[in-house]
């Protein structure tokens, strides 16, 4: 055949292929949000669910991933921002290092399941948390902790060497340095590595079904007392989350709209995770735009 | 350039700082301080991690290994026999063994090529607002929660396979098909930044050597991407590997040796997750759920160490 | 001979194995521009980056650096500190994404001073050192980001000068600017060195003879000469240094 000939070919199944997969993919996200978004109202995101009969809402799942998120971020933030600091800017070539490094990674290719039972194991059983939002915090922390680090290390390094010699020049401390220019200068990609992996825990499901839990107890949202058991902000309660609610009522089948109600979950957690994606995006832009001035 | 004059006086005289000087050089000083501290901090978190890693291999290895030490269970009949019937004391754990590898085989070799042209046509052959257009739509899709996967695949795929087939739907074929779909954005998306990544020159290079398009990407541009696209397909494999509720929802979670497509079989994840709640710890059906954890823990390794390889090659 | 400002005594670099800069030893005379020149390579800037430890992280340095009758060099000493007294200007601007004013005292800031008046009169003093007031006065708390690249250069020379150093090394200060810029700075070096010394690598020949008071010529790591400026150019005692004056290699 013809160079000619099969160029055109080949172009053609090409695209054909990525046309036909494309289609799939977008059916797939299309039908997610045509079946749930339906359900979606101010009702369903509001009131409470409910175990045995339909017209249950995704209230206190809702909040648990969210307040799920925020514990999260409290305690591997600060923690991969330094480890970061340690790899980016203190970390000397040694074997050692590349150790740690080698650690970081295997950490984040490890499946969420096996960082879940870590976390039963530790958590749950030897620390005696029982199934918490604590528990679960911790273990989301443990998953999130390699790609924050990551994430923090890239940023830490796109800020231009110059600006820490200046720094130094100057007679300031490394350290001083880092928190002065280089921090500053890297938030931007600090933020948004932050936002990309919010929405990676508000979606995990794996890793929290046996150390958060599977069911929420009946919470109090006037309770503002975070170690009176019934409040909702008490971190030693149970929380079942919006992704663990979707697996649990289709597996268990308890409830008579199991249908509704995941089409009606699902579509929250993908507008969720857009929502993060958009809102990182758009900082990365204004960011650019900053910059550009 | 008289502003210079009229503005600046001298500074002290040299004597007076010199004195001050020479002391100061050889003190510590805030500075001094600040580093020590700075340097503490960002070391303890690293070594918190490093920690936390070592912790956790001790204790899944420790856990994995009791049904062999504490229970006495053979490991050669763990990884050979087909029997799993923890009632019975059989822990037999090739049935998960091997449907684990066929549904991340399975899923890797289908999503491969459908990854690898949708990335060639977004880079190679559609213009470049395409791109622009898609991007956030494959980020939204590696950013979906795997448990929405597995539950798109319970009420639309195993129907649809249970009406085109016969049968549940349950089984391997309908895990490979949810798999699929999760590890596709993450590998279209990894190959496109990988194509992204040849030199341009190239392309223009063999362009003007008179080479078809379809000549450059099949002889220059994928040739380049080559490791690149394959770190990207065995990513998408070890994430397969490691997924759990996507693939319980979907396999139908029987722990018998696969015999065809569309019979309900269990992966290694799925009967941890299924099986974790409803043993009781520290027995020997329980101390076999921890084994398979480990064996998981292994291949994660294993697959770790395989992307190293590639990317090693890569480099050279 | 003049007073010494920095005196370097068998100063050698490494980076890993990699001999660099070996046996260097000389005297910077105070309140004069001393300029390093050589081919890329010859190990001036290491030399340069050294005389205020700036290559502490990168490569072993051994040998004496004398400041005030100490050598700053031996692990106690204070780096901090001695980068305070021997301030450090760098080839490319680099200024931080902040006002003119805060770029200015951003030293002073971390050093802890607060007194408005103090950093007031000390940005003003500044800038009218770095030849930059007349020029920025009215928009001190514009962007740095916004000057044009010679005004940001004299903008980080005037930072460097808020601390009070006793002496400047610049890294080819100009190498990125153009012309009219480059001649600006040169005239401010000039007016500089009543107050401090100032030691400069440049690989602009003419740079050299029109601002500096001495010339040490390195090449491949050694210091082969070192003189007067007027006497290196009009009068060279090494073949090398003439060969590479007259354009030879380099």
């Amino acid at each position: 055949m013809r160079p000619e000939k099969t160029d055109k070919l080949a172009t053609m199944l090409i695209l054909l292929l990525a046309g036909i997969t494309g289609l799939a993919v977008l059916a797939f996200l299309a039908y997610l949000l045509v079946t749930g978004l339906p359900h979606v109202s101010w009702h369903f995101l509001l009131s409470p669910a409910k175990a045995f009969q339909s017209g249950g809402g995704i209230r206190d799942q809702l909040f648990n991933s969210l307040y799920l998120v925020v514990l999260t971020m409290l305690v591997s933030v600060p923690l991969a921002l330094c480890a970061a600091i340690y790899l980016s800017e203190y970390a000397v070539q040694n074997r050692l290092t590349a150790a740690i490094r080698l650690a970081v990674e295997v950490l984040g290719s490890l499946p969420s399941v096996v960082i879940g039972l870590f976390g039963y194991l530790v958590f749950v059983l030897q620390f005696g948390l029982d199934f918490s939002l604590l528990a679960g915090a911790l273990v989301l922390t443990i998953l999130n902790l390699p790609i924050l680090t990551r994430s923090f290390e890239d940023a830490l390094q796109q800020v231009p060497t110059l600006q820490r010699q200046a720094g130094l020049g100057l007679g300031m401390s490394k350290w001083r340095v880092t928190t002065k220019i280089v921090l500053p200068g890297a938030l931007p990609g600090i933020i948004t590595g932050m936002i990309l992996s919010a929405g990676r825990v508000f979606g995990e499901a794996a890793a929290l079904i046996y150390t958060a839990g599977q069911s929420t107890p009946a919470v109090d949202y006037g309770n503002w007392n975070p170690f009176s058991p019934t409040s909702f902000l008490n971190p030693l309660r149970p929380a079942e989350t919006l992704a663990v609610h979707i697996w649990k009522v289709n597996s268990e089948g308890l409830v008579p709209d199991a249908r509704a109600v995941s089409n009606g979950a699902a579509a929250v957690l993908i507008i969720t995770i857009l929502l993060f994606n958009l809102l990182a995006r758009l900082i990365g832009y204004l960011v650019k735009r900053r910059f550009a001035k | 350039m008289d502003e210079l004059n009229q503005s600046f006086k001298p500074k002290p005289t040299v004597a007076f700082r010199r004195k001050k000087t020479t002391d100061r050089l050889l003190a510590p000083s805030v500075e001094t301080r600040q580093e020590w501290g700075g340097k503490l901090v960002s070391c303890l978190a690293i070594l918190l991690i490093g920690g936390l890693v070592v912790t956790l291999f001790a204790f899944l290895i420790n856990k994995g290994l009791a049904l062999f030490t504490t229970d006495k269970f053979s490991l050669g009949a763990f990884l050979t026999s087909t029997d799993w019937r923890p009632s019975h004391h059989h822990y037999g754990a090739l049935p998960m063994i091997a449907t684990s590898f066929a549904v991340t085989v399975l899923a890797g070799v289908l999503a491969l090529p459908l990854a690898l042209v949708s990335a060639i046509a977004i880079t190679e052959l559609l213009p470049n607002w395409v791109y622009r257009v898609l991007q956030p739509v494959i980020e939204l899709l590696v950013g979906i929660p795997s448990v929405v996967y597995g539950y798109v695949g319970l009420t639309v795929i195993v129907p649809q396979l249970g009406r085109m087939f016969g049968g549940t739907g349950f089984g391997i074929l309908a895990a490979t098909c949810v798999l699929f779909l999760m590890i596709l954005p993450t590998m279209t998306s990894m190959t496109i930044d990988n194509l992204r990544q040849v030199p341009q020159q190239y392309r223009l290079a063999s362009a003007g050597l008179g080479a078809t398009r379809w000549q450059t990407i099949s002889r220059v541009v994928v040739p380049s991407a080559k490791s690149g696209i394959l770190t990207a397909m065995v990513f998408g494999m070890a994430r397969a590997f490691g997924e759990a509720l996507a693939v319980q929802m979907v396999i139908g979670n029987a722990a018998i040796m696969p015999t065809c497509l569309l019979s309900s079989s269990a992966t290694l994840t799925s009967v941890l997750t299924t099986g974790i709640g409803n043993t009781v710890m520290g027995t020997a059906s329980n101390n076999a759920l921890w084994s398979l954890a480990l064996l998981l823990l292994l291949m994660s390794l294993a697959f770790n160490l395989l992307l190293r390889v590639i990317s090693r090659k890569g480099v050279r | 001979m003049e007073k010494t400002a920095l005196e370097v005594k068998n100063l050698a670099v490494a980076y890993g194995t990699k001999k660099v800069v070996e046996q260097v030893s000389l005297k910077f005379p105070a309140h004069q521009i001393t300029a390093l020149i050589g081919a890329s390579g010859s190990g001036k800037s290491t030399v340069l980056r050294s005389l205020n430890r700036m290559n502490d992280d990168l490569a072993t340095v051994t040998g004496e650096i004398n400041f005030h009758g100490i050598d700053i060099n031996q692990p106690k000493a204070n780096v901090y500190r001695v980068r305070q007294q021997i301030g450090m200007v760098f080839q490319q601007p680099t200024p931080f994404p902040l006002s003119i004013y805060e770029n200015v005292i951003y030293g002073l800031r971390l050093a802890g001073e607060k007194d408005r008046q103090v950093l007031d009169a000390r940005v003003e003093e500044s800038l009218r050192q770095a030849a930059l007031w007349n020029e920025v006065k009215d928009q001190l708390n514009s962007s740095a980001l916004a000057l044009s690249g010679g005004q940001q250069q004299r903008l980080c020379i005037a930072r460097t000068l808020a601390v009070r150093p006793e002496i400047i090394l610049m890294d080819e200060p100009t190498s990125a600017l153009d012309p009219v810029s480059t001649s600006q700075i040169e005239d401010t070096l000039v007016q500089l060195k009543e107050q401090l010394t100032i030691i400069m690598v440049t690989h602009n020949m003419q740079q050299a003879s029109r601002s500096a008071d001495w010339t040490a010529f390195m090449h491949q790591g050694h210091l082969v000469e070192f003189n007067k400026t007027a006497e290196i150019f009009m009068n060279p005692q090494e073949q090398q240094t003439a060969d590479y004056l007259s354009g030879k290699f380099g």
